[in-house]
């Protein structure tokens, strides 16, 4: 019964996770007069207690990653990550350098991927507009650890990452919802 | 004849005490207790109007000569110290008190003389006095002293008690000396009764700032023999000419030394260093009460002046120690500074004179009394069980006893929030202010220091509760300490008589109904929520640190007052001495 | 019986307020704001949320905050004793200082710790409040404020300090230092979440409930002057916010004991010998 109010309502925690504060500043422009995402109700809490969209941007630095994870723990269920940006969703430009974990979903479930660099605020709300339509089918269990990267095959000798990822729906047999 | 018992029995215990083994000690002080405070209980049922009895002549030659042999010890004392203030003071003392016995004559009323006053010290005394008592018992047992000055311990805090039975029943002003100084030894006593460097040294200010009452008493004593030709309080405020008020300017001194009004307040912040018992006994719950205790006494022969200007002075101590205290890291000196802001506030009541007024220092002085009591049996806990003097280095103390932090939190709930007795006390007196603005602008700056000075308590207790308060998850209920029974069973005793004011307070009508019921329950949910839901199935999570893995290290805010709004505190309180006097002359 | 109703209905009433003051935000900001009934969507949504709590006193004493201050607002809509009901809403702050004390986490105590300050701030203007009311009808009960017409004339400068304390206790820039979301992260109120937040939260209405109807005691009587007061003190209130920036701490006690208690005390003085 509850479960209808869980898209009227959604309160965002914004996460940098080691950008170049491209996407940060075209989020923050989504809760401006001009794009307004408070019409749908969102605010933004710096608080994850308190917030059920994760938006996280930047491809993983090293210092990030634990706090990444901190912070998702906390956020209570039921709950969605949106990766804005390609930095967060593949690594964008920094794409297998030395100091960047290639984006969050080695880490984190991610539920929604928003392209772009950087993504433009009508793309963020298309992208968290998404995000609550997977909110509303989301349970109230925590969300069980499931594995985000298969093994990488080798073809002689060369890693074809694009073969990395699990497809949406891989794997998740086992998920009830 | 209730009352004789009751002034005479204590020394009789005393003796005792001194001389029984360690289990017949315990056992007779807690019989000594309860038949003390039966009798107490007794006097309010039997006595219903004010009594007054007379000494025998031989009594009066007895305490000259106890007063002679008391004022020589001081002098022998400074004498052997080397403390030049002392041995001055103690001079200037016998110097008078032969003046006073030179100068002679005077007609007195009844030595002794109980009215509700006197009866409602009686309940503090031998109640609150009996329960620190009780719990001296198990506290000085991890004392280094021998047997002998532990059970001294207990038979000077017996002889305490019969001096200050004496002191409240008393109309004579001589008698009244003799029992203030007895009071003033007796503290020497017990502040020093470590016998370490720092215990000596604040005994012996303790010592010299009390004798300044002394020879105030003295003074007063004197002109009220030249000029009114009585000795009896009575006497002296039923014949009181508006015109020369310096006897009682100067009684009012000696209250505001004993009470430890700024700038007189070295002593008490000094006397912290005193075993705990001391501490609660002495100076918060019993000893200090004598301040207030002597403003009422002497309120009906204030003219409209004095009785103005002990109140905005009251009310200034009131605000200004408020303020001092929220500097302080020591848990004993931050009770202190409270206690001596609560002193002032219940003086500038009952100079205020009015029926409510009158009642509201009443009131504050008897739940006072317990509140403070039962805040420093929690600190003696803290030192013995847990070894902590400072408010910063309480840590977890929730997890290792609940129990202790409950006692600390209801002690502090109970000196600010409604429905206990000291917040009823406050609202009258605020109703009192209110009422009083119309005629002058003196309440409007009483009203606002009072407003002022309740707010900084509130703040200074709950900012205490900082690291009380925190309830670490990661230790789990197996870090669980007990504390001794003793110290348990005197704790609830305190709890269940401020949970008794509060049914007094509803039969007594000083409020509505629902304004005591409803916070009543609000606060006693509380305790209740916490032992029935515990919420064992929902999931626990940590607190938001931004992510990061370390743990946060808290510790206690300070509100600091620079040292040059201190020296200006301590000026403008002078400066209103002063005025008393001057007002008073012109 | 009305009075019953009322108070029953009191975080609802408060909850359409807030809503309403959302919107009133929004559109000063030029932009469209959320739905009214907003304030609600978000509570069946905290409902709905898992159970995380830190320590079962926090979570508890959240829920006696807001339990406490229905109290507080119950009393003032029966017409109680002023005075009485300043002290009665500074045990309701207590308890959410304490909840806020009790978890072992740096901002909860910030927030307290501000939250604390801020009662030097208001405590002493409610109290002077309370006497002016007193010296105005003879008594410091409610009812017979509202009884009597309006005393805004003779109250003009209490009137104005009261605006900072609303701008204080509606957690409202320039005062907003004790919430301050950009700086402590919510301040007292960082550890709650889902149904525990959702209390705390309905907290917030109430207070809005009580400021306003300590408001409307200035318009005494007339109803039509209550509801213009509530009108211009609203919107005001709103401007101010969306067009300051926080004041820190020290100024925020500095601003208040120095201005707002001096207009109090002066007011006072005027009311006694005037």
């Amino acid at each position: 019964m509850f479960k209808k109010f869980r898209k009227k309502s959604p309160w965002i925690l914004h996460y940098n996770a080691g950008s170049c504060n491209g996407c940060d500043i075209e989020i923050l422009a989504c809760l401006s007069p001009k794009y307004d995402l408070e019409r749908f109700g969102v605010i933004n809490t710096g608080n994850p207690k308190q917030s059920d969209i994760f938006l996280v941007t930047g491809p993983v630095t090293f210092r990030s990653r634990e706090r990444l994870v901190e912070l998702y723990t906390q956020m209570p269920e039921p709950k969605v990550v949106v990766a804005v940006g390609s930095c967060t969703c593949t690594g964008g430009v920094f794409r297998d350098m030395y100091n960047v974990e290639d984006g969050i979903d080695r880490y984190i479930p991610v539920d929604v991927y928003v392209p772009g660099c950087a993504a433009s605020p009508e793309l963020i709300i298309d992208g968290v507009v998404k995000a609550l339509e997977v909110l509303e089918k989301k349970t109230k269990a925590i969300e069980k650890p499931r594995k985000l990267f298969k093994e990488a095959l080798s073809k002689e000798g060369i890693v074809d990452r694009r073969e990395c990822a699990l497809k949406v729906g891989e794997d998740d047999a086992k998920d009830t919802e | 004849m209730l009352t004789q018992i009751l002034l005479i029995a204590p020394f009789l215990f005393a003796l005792v005490v001194v001389f029984a083994g360690v289990r017949l000690r315990n056992i007779l002080t807690v019989a000594f207790v309860i038949f003390l405070a039966c009798v107490s209980l007794l006097h309010l049922l039997f006595i219903n109007e004010p009594l007054g009895y007379d000494l025998p002549h031989e009594f009066h030659t007895l305490f000259f000569f106890f007063d002679a042999l008391l004022l020589l010890y001081f002098l022998y004392v400074g004498i052997a110290k080397k403390d030049t203030l002392v041995a001055s003071l103690a001079a200037s003392q016998i110097v008078l008190y032969g003046a006073v016995k030179f100068v002679g004559g005077g007609e007195g009323s009844h030595d002794l003389f109980i009215d509700n006053t006197s009866l409602m010290m009686y309940l503090i005394i031998n109640i609150v006095g009996g329960i620190i008592v009780v719990y001296s018992l198990k506290y000085i047992e991890s004392e280094e002293f021998g047997r002998l000055k532990k059970n001294g311990f207990i038979a000077v805090l017996f002889f305490f008690l019969g001096v200050m039975n004496f002191l409240v029943s008393t109309d004579n002003i001589e008698i009244f000396f003799l029992l203030f100084e007895l009071t003033t030894l007796c503290s020497y006593i017990l502040i020093g009764y470590r016998k370490d460097a720092v215990a000596t040294q604040n005994a012996l200010r303790a010592l010299w700032m009390n004798q300044i009452g002394g020879v105030a008493i003295l003074s007063a004593l004197l002109l009220a023999l030249v000029s009114y030709k009585t000795f009896s309080f009575e006497l002296l405020i039923a014949n009181i000419d508006a015109t020369y008020l310096f006897p009682v300017v100067f009684l009012l001194i000696a209250a505001f030394v004993k009470g430890a009004a700024i700038p007189f307040e070295k002593w008490l912040l000094g006397a912290m260093v005193a075993p705990t018992p001391v501490s609660a006994i002495l100076h918060s719950a019993t000893m200090v009460k004598i301040a207030p205790f002597m403003v009422l006494k002497l309120s009906p022969a204030m003219s409209v002046f004095l009785s103005e200007a002990v109140m905005l002075f009251g009310t200034f101590v009131f605000f200004a120690a408020s303020l001092l205290a929220l500097s302080k890291n020591y848990f004993k000196e931050i009770l202190g500074l409270s206690t001596i802001a609560l002193l002032s506030f219940m003086m500038a009541l009952a100079a205020l004179g009015t029926q409510e007024a009158i009642l509201a220092a009443s009131i504050l002085m008897v739940f006072h009394a317990l509140s403070k009591a039962l805040l420093f049996l929690q600190l003696g806990i803290l030192e013995k069980e847990f070894h902590l003097k400072y408010v910063n280095d309480i840590e977890s103390l929730m997890s290792y006893s609940p129990l202790v932090v409950f006692f600390i939190v209801f002690g502090f709930a109970s000196l600010t929030l409604p429905p206990f007795g000291v917040f009823i006390g406050k609202f009258m007196a605020f109703e009192s202010f209110a009422a009083g603005i119309q005629e002058s602008p003196v309440f409007l700056a009483a009203l606002l220091f009072s407003a002022l000075g309740s707010v900084f308590l509130t703040i200074l207790y709950f900012k205490v509760l900082t690291k009380v308060f925190v309830r670490d998850m990661r230790l789990g209920t197996s870090k669980t300490k007990e504390i001794a029974t003793t110290y348990k069973y005197t704790s609830w005793a305190l709890s269940i008589l401020l949970g008794a004011g509060i049914v007094w307070s509803l039969e007594r009508q000083l409020f509505g109904m629902w304004e005591i019921v409803i916070p009543a329950l609000l606060i006693a949910i509380v305790p209740l929520l916490l032992f029935v839901f515990i919420l064992k199935n929902a999931h626990r999570v940590k607190e938001y640190n931004c992510g990061e893995k370390e743990e946060a290290v808290l510790n206690m805010y300070y509100l600091h007052t620079p040292p040059a709004l201190q020296k200006i505190i301590v000026v403008l309180s002078l400066v209103f001495l002063g005025s008393l006097f001057l007002g008073v002359a012109l | 019986m009305s009075e019953i109703l009322l108070i029953l209905l009191a975080p609802v009433i408060g909850g359409v307020l807030y809503g309403f003051e959302r919107v009133v935000r929004a559109r000063m900001q030029n932009r469209q704001g959320p739905p009214l009934l907003q304030p609600f969507y978000d509570m069946m949504k905290l409902i709905d949320k898992q159970t995380l709590i830190v320590n079962p006193t926090h979570a508890l004493l959240g829920v006696m905050h807001f339990v406490a201050l229905w109290a507080v607002v119950a009393f003032t809509i029966m017409g109680g004793n002023l005075l009485y009901i300043v002290f009665l809403h500074l045990l309701a702050s207590l308890f959410l200082v304490l909840a806020a004390f009790s978890v072992k986490s740096i901002f909860s105590h910030l927030g307290a710790n501000r939250e604390l300050l801020t009662m030097i701030a208001y405590e002493p203007i409610l109290v002077m409040l309370s006497v002016a009311f007193y010296i105005q009808n003879g008594s410091f009960s409610i009812e017979a404020v509202r009884a009597n017409p309006s005393a805004l004339g003779s109250l003009f400068f209490l009137f104005l300090a009261f605006l900072f304390v609303v701008q204080l206790k509606l957690k409202k820039s320039p005062f907003d230092a004790a919430k301050a979301h950009q700086e402590i992260v919510g301040g007292a109120e960082v550890e709650f979440s889902g149904l525990f937040f959702e209390f705390v939260y309905m907290a917030l209405w109430l207070e809005y409930v009580f400021v306003y109807l300590l408001l409307l005691l200035f318009a005494g009587n007339n109803v039509l002057l209550g509801a213009l007061l509530f009108g211009v003190v609203f919107l005001l209130v709103n401007l101010v916010d969306n067009a300051t920036a926080r004041v820190r701490m020290e100024h925020l006690i500095k601003i208040f004991l120095g201005i707002a208690v001096s207009l109090a005390a002066l007011n006072l003085l005027g009311l006694s010998y005037v």
